[in-house]
């Protein structure tokens, strides 16, 4: 009974008013979602698979860009110490950190939306034992959480994803709590339980889709936290393994060339993932604004 | 008397952009002209969107942008105040021209103290400074009636109550002895009896220290008491001005004239409110007799329907390892009854209770002690979920905040109809119907019935929350206080509208307010309550024209007496 | 008042314990302490021997006292690759870190909130929009990039600060400092910049929200009303109400500059406690990295406890609050 038509037309003009008379913020959400093409068909068009062990050839090391390589293509962006393409490498890298953040964020932020819902509606007990532990992981700053997760458990792809869920759901969960409990004082849920509506009912129909609204804002600022973070944990040895770099590993590989003239390995890994955040992040600015014209939130976790 | 006018606006409008590029423009103020002479008091009355407070405004060149002052004159002794540079302006106000807000809470700093705020007035406005501004501060709350004046300089405005900030606005305002002074809405967000006394205080200072008053204010009841003159505004244009007896009782403008009518009165009980018939119920399909189905019972007016005894309610806060645990009575031993077909009120001030006995009846509170038997049976001891269910549905409630008594996110149409369609009273299919048909009964158009709930304006959200009421065919329903935030028009079309509905389908009504004057139009019988007690009980014409304890003719008393239109 | 510090006390001592309860039982329960504190070199008797020692054969509760116990006695180990007490390294390390931290935090304020209720009151003005536009680029370019940025145009290129070490200290109260030499300020120079440039961002984008939502407060419509200055009105009314929010998050925001001194720290080989971590987590020193952990823990609760207290003392509504 869900009228997909309707609702596309209503997003996009949503879109448009949120959007119209602000070119950063548009320039942002294009750059975005060309990234995100960019990592969905990088298996299609990257000229070179800079996983495969088999393919990278080591003569081709080292190479500036617009270099031909051994097997007679050009490389664009140039080639890293053991051959990879650096064009492909940060169209997979670029694929690799967007899949983790976007993992994380997506989970992280569905736990904690259920479990500031779960506080708020329960109380006692359940909502005191969930907001100590909020309490808890948000006077941690997420990163060093990361790293001790990551230092004592290991390393790897699965592993970082845990760590920041950990970092993204405190957050989700205190501000769907507390927007939770002040939409709980409003008539329209007494109307609701004076009719005698299932509790269940209430809290998916009306609490949760009149909680969510700042949740969502924050999500975008809490995807491109995800990428920053993982690309810092990645540059410091503990994220990706070795040979599945994201672009945070491109960047730490490329490090020891800076300063002998090899620049292009660190640097394009890191024009990208500077260009990704702030996309992600002028977005995320002007749909704060957009939500709260006069008086915008003080809490930027 | 000299001949300048104190104040003289001449064609004044101000404009706010409705889209960014500013060809389209919303005149919240529309060619206004007005004149006030040195100690005058004059009126500026107007219901929501009048532009009352933006004269206010514009006049101290206090309008935030983008609303901008696109033409017009507003001279102040002679000199003009359009155009004035920041710092002209701040040396004229607080000096010549000074100004009183409607929240007094809100328009305290919450981090200074009282003696900070009154002070920096002081100082900023006259040469005393010091010893000498504190020793000025102490009597300037003297005069405004403010006890212990004193030791309020320490106190910060969350410890006061609402009254006390509002003198204390008052004397801030009067610090530098200004001219005029611009009081928007300055009784409007306190209790009855505090109002009268602070509205004193206003005009005894306007008379001691020769202050012209600009009072704008919705309260019609108000303007009766305190203004010489007053002007009539409406959705930014002039509608009418004069001598105040001339314009609230023999009014020339049609809208002046709907708008008195509108205004509920103490004197005596209408039948209902003097206004145009809004024509309804043309083209409602056979659906109304869903609403009319299963009134089979006999409707002899003295059959009771509710009857509570002697419940109260208390409030605990839990015990932490600091204090022990607290408890507040909110409802102490109160009984009455409620027959069939009749309209109960229960009047009181904020915190009096009258909230909380509604909930204890709707289930939305528990019962602490004594019990409710609706239907000669006590709701806690129905065992069949079906009797149970039955039980709740036949009490329904109309809410006080349009604003948050409807889903936000579901429709018109969805807010009505949800619980029948949940509860399987109705078939989804014939459900979008329904809504329609009792949309177009309590006065709303057919087709708005997929909108969401922010298209409607307040009175219409009230409206659907009685559709939805209504949808339950229900015998009782509670009001909780429905109309304290809708304009005084729009209220008395609501209240008509809700009287219709009660002999249309012969409802129980049991209604809250503390507008006297509202209950005095809606309600058969009267019960008055202060701190969770029921002081007095009575019929209508008992309690208000032989109210017989004290607090009842206190607040008679207090509120302020508008006699209503002339018979012409 | 004191009822509020008292229970904010109560809450920190709670926090405290059950972070020990937390690492106590990651440590002994879920790993194997053996196999945190043991060098590669143990032999399966030096093993069975520190297995003992760590009263590992006790009943649990006995394990939690003496792991507690040893902790408040300053007891956290030894380091495998140094071979001395943990406490001792991490000590010693403990200035370098401080000295930058607290550098750009100063800097982070001083420029930082100025310029952010400067864009807050003049919002629509062109230079309010630059400043902004900048802070975002600055807070969207992750920590690593910055400081290879800084190091590649100060360093390299116009070779005007050292791009490593700590440079020349000298001691004071018995604690060798690097900004009491001219060559450890230079050394300093870069590290506390980094470290300053997202606070200053961040700082820069608070100030201005929280500006703005105080502008649009009806107290300042009203002073304005009562005919104050436009300036007083910006010293008293507004600095005094944004005072809250910014000293909260400033208090929070320790935590973020600890954090993030692991990785300036590690680029500038800056010797902080930030780089002994990231050191001892590669080389697999684990008694360190677990007393980071604890120590790090308990500095958090703390200054959340300083937090709240300067919060009451900012803001009379929780002062008198029942």
């Amino acid at each position: 009974m869900i009228d997909y038509k309707k609702k596309l037309v209503t997003l996009s003009l949503q879109i448009k008013s949120i959007f119209s008379g602000h070119p950063i913020a548009i320039a942002g959400l294009i750059g975005f979602v060309i990234f995100v093409l960019t990592a969905l068909l990088a298996p299609w068009i990257a000229p070179q698979n800079p996983y495969d062990l088999m393919v990278l050839d080591i003569m081709d090391g080292l190479l500036p860009p617009l270099s031909k390589l051994g097997n007679g293509t050009t490389s664009w962006l140039g080639t890293d110490a053991v051959g990879r393409d650096i064009l492909s490498a940060v169209m997979y890298g670029l694929r690799l950190s967007l899949f983790v953040a976007f993992m994380a964020t997506t989970v992280g932020s569905i736990i904690g939306v259920f479990l500031g819902l779960l506080a708020a509606v329960k109380g006692g007990w359940v909502e005191s034992v969930i907001m100590r532990a909020v309490d808890l992981k948000v006077s941690f700053p997420g990163i060093l959480l990361a790293l001790m997760m990551l230092a004592i458990f290991g390393t790897g792809v699965d592993k970082i994803i845990y760590a920041l869920i950990i970092g993204v759901w405190a957050s989700k969960a205190r501000l769907t709590r507390s927007s939770a409990l002040s939409e709980m004082q409003k008539e329209y849920i007494d109307a609701a339980r004076i009719s005698a509506i299932p509790n269940w009912r209430i809290m998916l129909k009306f609490l949760l889709p009149n909680s969510i609204a700042p949740v969502l804002v924050m999500i975008p600022m809490s995807l491109s936290g995800c990428i920053g973070a993982e690309a810092t944990l990645s540059f410091l040895g503990v994220g990706v393994p070795i040979t599945e770099p994201s672009l945070g590993l491109l960047i730490a590989n490329g490090n020891d060339y800076l300063l002998s003239g090899k620049w292009w390995i660190s640097i394009f890994p890191g024009v990208v993932l500077v260009s990704l955040v702030l996309c992600i992040n002028v977005v995320a600015d002007r749909i704060r604004e957009h939500n709260n014209p006069f008086l915008k939130s003080m809490n930027m976790q | 008397m000299n001949n300048t006018p104190l104040l003289k606006i001449n064609n004044l409008t101000v404009t706010y952009p409705l889209n960014s590029e500013g060809s389209d423009v919303l005149k919240a103020l529309d060619n206004i002209s007005l004149k006030v002479n040195s100690g005058q008091i004059i009126g500026i009355v107007g219901e929501s969107g009048a532009g009352k407070s933006t004269i206010g405004k514009a006049i101290l060149g206090l309008l935030d942008p983008p609303a901008k002052l696109v033409s017009g004159e507003i001279r102040f002794l002679g000199n003009s105040l359009v155009g004035l540079s920041e710092a002209q302006f701040e040396s004229l106000r607080g000096n010549q021209i000074g100004y009183i807000y409607q929240n007094p809470m809100t328009a305290l700093n919450p981090v200074l103290t009282i003696g900070e705020q009154v002070t920096e007035a002081i100082e900023a406005n006259t040469n005393m400074r010091g010893k000498n501004a504190r020793e000025y501060a102490i009597q300037l709350l003297e005069r405004a009636d403010v006890s212990f004046a004193e030791d309020r300089l320490q106190k910060y405005p969350h410890q006061l109550s609402g009254g006390l900030c509002q003198r204390i606005v008052f004397a801030i305002a009067i610090a530098a002895k200004p001219k005029l002074i611009i009081a928007d809405e300055p009784t409007t967000a306190l209790d009855v009896t505090v109002q009268s006394s602070v509205l004193q205080t206003l005009i005894k200072l306007s008379q001691e220290e020769d202050i012209a008053i600009i009072l704008i204010t919705h309260d019609i009841g108000v303007v009766s008491e305190t203004c010489d003159y007053v002007y009539v505004l409406r959705n930014g244009k002039h509608i009418e001005q004069g001598a105040t007896v001339q314009v609230l009782e023999k009014p020339m403008q049609e809208y002046t004239r709907s708008l008195m009518a509108s205004v509920p009165l103490i004197e005596k009980r209408l039948h209902r409110f003097a206004l145009p018939n809004e024509g309804k119920m043309e083209g409602i399909s056979t659906h109304l007799g869903y609403l009319q189905e299963d009134r089979k019972e006999d409707f002899s007016s003295n059959k009771t329907i509710l009857k509570v005894t002697n419940i109260s309610k208390t409030f605990y806060t839990p015990s932490t390892l600091f204090k022990p645990k607290e408890a507040f009575k909110a409802v102490r031993n109160v009984s009455f009854s409620v027959n069939r077909g009749e309209t109960v009120g229960i009047v009181g001030e904020s915190g009096s209770g009258k909230s909380t006995i509604g909930r204890m009846i709707l289930g939305l509170e528990d019962i602490t002690e004594g019990n409710v038997v609706y239907k000669g049976k006590d709701i806690n001891s129905i065992t069949n979920s079906e009797e149970r269910l039955a039980h709740y549905l036949s009490i329904q409630c109309i809410f006080q905040d349009p604003y948050s008594s409807l889903n936000p996110r579901m429709t018109a149409g969805e807010n009505i109809t949800y619980g029948l369609k949940i509860h399987k009273l109705i078939d989804p299919k014939n459900a979008k119907s329904l809504a329609q048909d009792l949309m177009v009964l309590v006065g709303l158009q057919r087709q708005d019935a997929d909108k969401l709930p922010h298209s409607f304006s307040g009175g219409e959200r009230q409206r659907i929350g009685i559709a939805r009421a209504l949808g339950y065919r229900p015998d009782f329903i509670f009001c909780d206080e429905p109309t304290s935030a809708l304009d005084v028009s729009v209220q008395a079309n609501l209240l008509n509208l809700l009287k219709d509905l009660q002999e249309q389908f012969s409802l129980t009504l049991l209604f809250v307010s503390h507008d006297l004057a509202v209950i005095r139009q809606m309600c058969d019988r009267v019960i008055v309550m202060k701190d969770g007690e029921a002081l007095e009980n009575g019929s209508n014409e008992n309690i208000f024209e032989q109210p017989k304890h004290a607090y009842t003719r206190s607040l008679l008393d207090a509120m302020p007496k508008f006699q209503g239109l002339a018979q012409s | 008042m004191i009822k509020y510090i008292l229970k904010r006390l109560w809450h920190s001592g709670i926090l405290a314990i059950v972070m020990s309860l937390i690492v106590f039982f990651g440590l002994y329960v879920v790993g194997d302490p053996v196999e945190m504190l043991a060098d590669d070199e143990f032999t399966e008797q030096d093993k069975i021997e520190l297995a003992i020692e760590l009263g590992l054969d006790k009943p649990l509760y006995e394990q939690y006292f003496t792991f507690t116990g040893d902790m408040l006695q300053g007891d956290f180990g030894t380091s495998f690759v140094y071979n001395r007490p943990v406490l001792d390294l991490i000590m010693e390390r403990l200035p370098a870190t401080l000295e930058i931290s607290l550098l750009a935090m100063i800097i982070g304020l001083a420029i930082g909130i100025p310029l952010g209720i400067f864009s807050g009151i003049k919002n629509n003005s062109r230079a309010s929009k630059i400043i902004s536009f900048f802070t975002t680029v600055g807070y969207s370019t992750p920590n690593f990039w910055q400081a290879i940025i800084l190091i590649m145009v100060f360093a390299v290129y116009l070779q005007w600060l050292p791009a490593s070490g700590r440079g020349l200290t000298n001691s004071m109260f018995g604690i060798e400092w690097a900004w009491l030499s001219l060559n450890g300020l230079q050394h300093m120079a870069l590290p506390a910049i980094n470290l300053a440039i997202y606070k200053i961002c961040m700082q820069q984008r608070l100030a201005k929200s929280g500006t703005q939502e105080i502008l649009y407060q009806e107290y300042m419509t009203f002073a304005r009303a009562k005919g104050i200055s436009k300036n007083r009105i910006i010293r008293r009314h507004l600095l005094r109400n944004i005072l809250i929010p910014i000293v909260t998050i400033t208090g929070l925001e320790v935590g973020g500059l600890i954090a993030f001194s692991t990785v300036t720290e590690t680029i500038f080989s800056w010797p902080g406690i930030g780089k002994l971590l990231l050191d001892s987590i590669h080389m697999i020193d684990r008694p360190v990295v677990v007393a980071y952990l604890i120590l790090i823990t308990l500095m958090f609760v703390f200054i959340n406890f300083v937090v709240d207290v300067m919060y009451a003392f900012l803001d009379p509504r929780i002062r008198h609050q029942k």
